[in-house]
């Protein structure tokens, strides 16, 4: 028995004592990526070019799942041990630009790409005037429609909505109650509300910076979404709690029309849907859709941050850019690598960049995520009738303007 | 009267089961589907495939989770329950000085939120220059104040008088704990380790903080691969998913009675 508690106490000194391999020599960027497969297998190409371009720098990829990279990254800021390089998403890239997280690039000779980037793509990376990373990804919402319930229901295929009241025509034409059909689902979120309040005008914040969403504008643009279903009756209620979700009840055609991304081109192809992808209808702002995506940024606390602005800039470039488009059917950050498109590979494509000619960017906040969490649950409300759009867009106001003077307070505290 | 009782009892229960079984069900029907077709009205697959197993194991690197998590799982379980039951005996058999304040700093020290360790420890194994290894992922969850608790409740049960007899017979405290105590506590030992497993089975945050290298993830962090922005791939989710479950089932089938004893047992005191 002696031996056997030595022994296991021997082991787990021995686990606890090993060293850890040394560090390697030279300049290495580590890079956290969130890509998936067929991305990476693109990016990891991507990254060996430019090692072979740049001897000297080396690239260490490091794939990381997506939903745990937010965390991943707070507790290596907190200890000082951020990689060199991440790819975050857009929403997150202010959080911790504004808490002096990242490095500025603008030093670093960025201007020869910035300048040929779309712009709704790079705003996604300017903060209080200076630019902490290069686009990566950007896409917005456009609308799918499925092309055999537009035949079934005596509408053309070729010619999907150009307008709202087009598009409620359509729909009532598409919803057959009996069979459970619609056609119309939608979530509800602001980032996915924001075509709607775009289209009629509105945005989330005025040019002070103040909430603008209890405005005329944005009232009548969320309105229009409220009454598509509890009005007109031509939405599913995929937004209600137990309700099916938009994108999964478009592909069990349950659904006629949805708003979706270039994301879903592929599982959509692969279930066997027939559909096809539109620019969302015209409001009386004109066109209009939101922005997501993905930056790649350089963290603060990186050693090499010129050599990592010159990684970021490879990947924004041009070539890169129409690289990037041509084998994964994405829209390219790059605005110079339009012309350099296949359009007969990826026929939704151009559909994707015509959209995002009218995509407009959401302010520069570090409170994005609270925003959401704030405006959510008060446009719920407003959906399911249980306040008026008015009432609710006028609370969801004063909560995201609370919670933008608390972000100015954290701002100066930091300055 | 009593029949009927009977059968209302069952049928709620049946219920009960196939609420509760049924997520287990989608997932083993969903690793069975083509990609694409998760949502299909039908509840069985059209086109059964094995594809997604394969495709888990071949392009996703599974094998190499799947024995991380073994590693992982069984060393920390192995040695986080064998430090406990040391504590556990010193804690019931012996005097030492403050004992009972001591033992109650380690129980209100259950009460801070396990996730506030995180950033401290993080700092701490970083310093030691431990990430990116095993040690990182097993050493700083070895002191286990619950399962002292535990399995002090338990010890507790023993009677004094068979320890005294022992000690009479000339046994020293190493006799005492490994030929009397050990062996009358093993139902409740084999629950703590039982729970540090599936604790350390199903850890994601720590074990994603902790690796920056592909070839060190377990399987939570694998599976969380599955889900991106916007797109999710259930069918590989499902079936890594199946496979992940496969120790645990087994480990709770055989072993279903100690879980169930292990917890009930010491709460009563005769």
């Amino acid at each position: 028995m002696k031996r056997l508690v030595l022994v296991m106490v021997a082991l787990a000194m021995g686990l606890a004592g090993c060293r850890a391999e040394k560090a390697k020599d030279g300049l290495v960027l580590t890079v956290w990526e969130t890509y998936n497969t067929e991305e990476r297998a693109l990016f990891l190409a991507l990254a060996r070019e430019f090692e072979q371009a740049n001897p000297g720098i080396k690239l260490e990829p490091v794939n990381i799942p997506f939903d745990g990279l937010e965390p991943k990254i707070l507790t290596s800021l907190a200890t000082g041990t951020a990689p060199d390089v991440a790819r975050v998403d857009v929403g997150f890239l202010p959080k911790v630009a504004i808490r002096g997280a990242l490095a500025p690039l603008d030093a670093y000779g960025i201007g020869a790409v910035t300048s040929e980037l779309r712009p709704v793509a790079l705003a996604s990376c300017v903060v209080g005037g200076k630019t902490y990373g290069l686009p990566d990804q950007v896409n917005g919402l456009c609308l799918f429609y499925n092309k055999d319930m537009f035949a079934k229901a005596g509408l053309d295929p070729a010619r999907p909505p150009a307008t709202w009241q087009e598009f409620i025509e359509y729909a009532r034409k598409l919803t057959d109650k009996r069979a459970g059909t619609f056609g119309f689902g939608m979530r509800n979120s602001l980032w996915w509300s924001l075509p709607f309040i775009y289209a009629f005008g509105g945005d989330i914040l005025d040019p002070e910076g103040k909430c603008a969403l209890a405005s005329p504008e944005a009232v009548a643009g969320f309105q229009f979404k409220a009454d598509l279903y509890a009005k007109y009756g031509v939405e599913g209620g995929a937004w209600r709690a137990g309700g099916i979700r938009d994108d999964l009840g478009f592909q069990s055609r349950k659904y006629a029309m949805v708003f979706n991304g270039p994301w879903a081109v592929k599982g959509l192809e692969s279930a066997g849907i027939d559909f096809g992808v539109a620019l969302i209808p015209g409001g009386p702002a004109g066109y209009a859709t939101n922005v997501g995506g993905n930056d790649l940024v350089v963290f603060a606390t990186s050693k090499h941050p010129a050599e990592a602005a010159k990684f970021l800039m490879f990947m924004a470039s041009k070539d890169v850019q129409a690289r990037w488009a041509n084998s994964l059917g994405q829209i390219p950050v790059n605005a110079a690598a339009d012309g350099l498109i296949d359009q007969t590979k990826y026929p939704y494509l151009k559909v994707f960049m015509d959209q995002m000619k009218y995509a407009k960017a959401r302010p520069q906040t570090g409170s994005y995520p609270d925003i959401e969490n704030a405006v959510n649950p008060e446009m719920q409300a407003a959906l399911d009738s249980k306040k008026s759009v008015k009432e609710a867009m006028e609370s969801a106001s004063k909560l995201v303007d609370a919670i933008l003077a608390e972000e100015a307070a954290l701002t100066a505290s930091l300055k | 009267m009593k029949a009927v009782k009977t059968m209302v009892l069952y049928a709620v229960l049946a219920a009960a089961a196939v609420v509760v079984l049924f997520p287990f069900f989608w997932m083993l029907v969903t690793a069975f589907k083509q990609p694409g077709h998760e949502f299909d009205p039908q509840i069985f697959p059209r086109n059964p495939t094995l594809d997604n197993f394969r495709r888990v194991f071949a392009e996703f690197g599974f094998l190499r989770y799947f024995a991380n998590s073994v590693v992982v799982a069984v060393s920390a379980g192995v040695f986080a329950t064998f430090f406990a039951t040391l504590a556990a005996y010193a804690f019931s058999f012996k005097n030492f000085v403050l004992k009972d304040k001591i033992f109650a700093v380690l129980i209100a020290s259950m009460m801070v939120p396990g996730l506030m360790y995180v950033v401290p420890q993080f700092a701490i194994v970083q310093k030691l220059g431990w990430m990116n290894t095993y040690r990182a992922m097993v050493v700083p969850h070895l002191a286990n104040v619950f399962g002292l608790f535990l399995l002090k409740q338990y010890m507790e049960t023993i009677p004094r008088s068979l320890v005294d007899a022992a000690r009479i017979d000339g046994a020293s405290d190493l006799q005492i704990y490994g030929r009397l105590v050990v062996p009358l506590s093993l139902p409740v030992i084999a629950t703590l380790f039982l729970l540090t497993f599936q604790f350390h089975w199903s850890n994601f945050l720590w074990q994603l903080i902790v690796t920056n290298k592909e070839s060190l993830y377990t399987v939570p962090v694998g599976l969380a691969m599955f889900k991106q922005a916007h797109e999710e791939l259930y069918t590989l989710k499902m079936a890594a998913s199946a496979v992940s479950l496969l120790p645990i089932s087994l480990i709770f089938i055989f072993a279903q009675r100690y879980f169930i004893e292990g917890l009930t047992q010491g709460a009563i005191k005769e």
